[in-house]
């Protein structure tokens, strides 16, 4: 019965309606097909486009200075008003994939936001790790990286404290470091989207636990985890991406803002960052299997890390359907830090829609601005 | 915009479909003893079939409009969505992160020897060649990276003197 239906609707649109088929379609009717056929043209004009000139799209466009270099990685400040105090260093996650993420285009830039705000903001870029890095590990990074960069965005403020900002896997190195080093002063913690309780982080938690997932011999076979390995891991973790992202761009192919926001989102989208052999070792052997962090069994350089010593105010921002840092296990920060003045919102969207994006720009970027400027 | 009232019982009858698959799935996964079936596609085929019914029955209820276009997209969401939530249920199940761990472990055992041999050789051809390899520049480079890393201690060791030094003239 489908069947037979299905070839008369394939015959309605083989003869259309005006052939003695059916009634004349009205204007309105008429108005839309021609608008749709526009929006075609259009769809096969950017995509010719795409695929015959395809232009690099500028990314990371707000003024910044280099204020100081560690190896690969860099301290950055931008250009803004400055009207608060308190210097804002923000630490995003080590490899997997670039920062200019946070500034990706004017206009849609977390970094953008945060400077018309007044904010003196400082970023902290790990750099892109070669094969002569493998032996940097997360201690390092903690003991070594952050409170050198904590250092430098105090001289070159001039301030006496800062305020850390943590997205994703930054959070728990900020964490880590905060707790290990409670003689910096931090005036304020903000965590965005960074898993602090790994019992409660998902998908990955579970594909690298220790009964199916040997750190160690993986680490010592590869070395440093490529690039494209990160990206299957990813991919795995959501497969029908790449089609739902495709089928998008496809239906907003005639809108030239989407196709430009497109373009500037793919090419961060597809530039992955390799892993330091030693810093995926300690991060998936400490963090994913043993919950070391959580559990108040790190240490870093010897010095202790209890997340019970944090005392500063705390904001965490988890994403609803993020799944690579789950709301609950993000979160969890507020329950083991003795702040008095602890907040958390769960904002609609995922892990990077969180940050970049329409969606963070009218739901997450105030909030964070928001809660930071009285505090600052 | 599509008429959602019209499409969402489909979609609901879709959705029911790909979650059973799931279970189905997850079922097999788990299921070790069981052989795999004779015929792959005959898995699949009862999935596409009435995919295809659902299709069909789509096109004959939907007058021909440009809101059939909107109509098709919001059907291919849901559809990639549905198969999303599938393959997720298969993925976070204790079989197949041990078929994942498996595979890589086997496909390790396999790689590390191959590595090895392959390095070794091409290293042996470089220095045939007199050409510096892989692991010589490496080598250098992580000497320039100690190098600059015990300059940076330098420097954190001046400044913390010059600033008790600082501290000193002013009291």
């Amino acid at each position: 019965m489908g069947q037979e239906r299905f070839a008369d609707v394939v015959e309605r649109f083989t003869h259309g309606y005006g052939n003695g088929h059916g009634p004349d379609p009205s204007p309105e009717v008429v108005r839309r097909w021609q608008e749709e056929l526009e929006r075609h043209l259009r769809r096969m004009q950017n995509l010719h486009a795409m695929v015959a000139s395809p232009t690099e799209p500028k990314v990371g466009q707000t003024p910044r200075v280099e204020i100081y270099k560690s190896n690969k990685s860099r301290l950055y400040r931008y250009q803004s008003k400055r009207t608060h105090r308190t210097p804002l260093l923000f630490v995003p996650n080590l490899g997997i994939s670039r920062p200019y993420i946070f500034d990706l285009m004017p206009g849609g830039s977390f970094v953008e936001h945060m400077t018309r705000e007044g904010f003196d903001f400082y970023l902290l870029d790990w750099g892109v790790f070669g094969p002569e890095d493998n032996d940097l590990s997360f201690e390092r990074c903690v003991t070594n990286i952050l409170p050198r960069m904590t250092q430098k965005v105090l001289e070159s403020s001039g301030a006496e404290d800062l305020s850390v900002l943590g997205y994703c896997m930054g959070a728990p190195l900020s964490v880590s470091f905060i707790a290990s080093h409670p003689e910096v002063p931090v005036k304020n913690l903000i965590n965005m989207a960074g898993p602090i309780d790994f019992s409660k982080i998902g998908l990955f938690g579970l594909w690298l636990d220790k009964k199916y997932f040997n750190v160690d011999r993986f680490v010592d076979t590869v070395g440093a985890v490529p690039a494209d390995m990160v990206k299957a891991g990813f991919k795995l973790l959501k497969p029908t991406m790449d089609l739902s992202t495709n089928l998008n761009l496809w239906w907003n192919l005639w809108n030239d803002k989407y196709v430009e926001g497109f373009n500037a989102l793919n090419k961060w989208a597809n530039e992955y960052v390799a892993f330091p052999g030693e810093f995926f070792r300690q991060w998936v052997g400490d963090f994913y299997q043993d919950n070391k962090l959580f559990r108040g069994a790190a240490v870093f350089g010897g010095r202790p890390a209890r997340l019970g010593s944090i005392s500063c105010p705390v904001f965490v921002v988890g994403a609803h359907e993020d799944y690579i840092a789950p709301p609950a296990c993000v979160r969890a920060l507020l329950d083991v830090v003795s702040s008095r003045d602890k907040e958390y919102v769960e904002l609609p969207g995922g892990h990077i829609s969180l940050i970049a994006g329409r969606g963070a720009s009218l739901h997450c970027w105030p909030k964070v601005s928001g809660w930071l400027a009285s505090r600052s | 915009m599509a008429d959602a009232a019209t499409t969402n019982p489909l979609f609901e009858m879709w959705r029911r479909q790909f979650e059973e698959s799931a279970a189905a799935w997850a079922r097999m996964v788990t299921q070790t003893q069981t052989p795999p079936p004779t015929d792959p596609t005959a898995f699949w085929r009862p999935v596409l079939n009435q995919g295809l019914e659902q299709w069909a029955r789509l096109f004959a209820q939907t007058p021909v409009t440009p809101d059939l276009a909107a109509q098709w997209k919001q059907f291919l969401d849901q559809w990639i969505e549905a198969w999303s939530r599938a393959l997720g249920q298969v993925m976070n199940t204790d079989a197949y992160a041990g078929m994942m761990g498996r595979y890589l472990d086997q496909w390790l055992v396999a790689a590390a020897p191959m590595k090895k041999s392959a390095e070794q050789q091409i290293e042996q051809a470089l220095a045939t060649l007199n050409v510096a390899s892989r692991t010589q520049l490496t080598a250098v480079a992580k000497q320039i990276v100690e190098l600059e890393e015990r300059l940076e201690r330098m420097e954190d060791t001046l400044g913390a003197i010059l600033k008790r030094l600082d501290g000193k003239e002013r009291t």
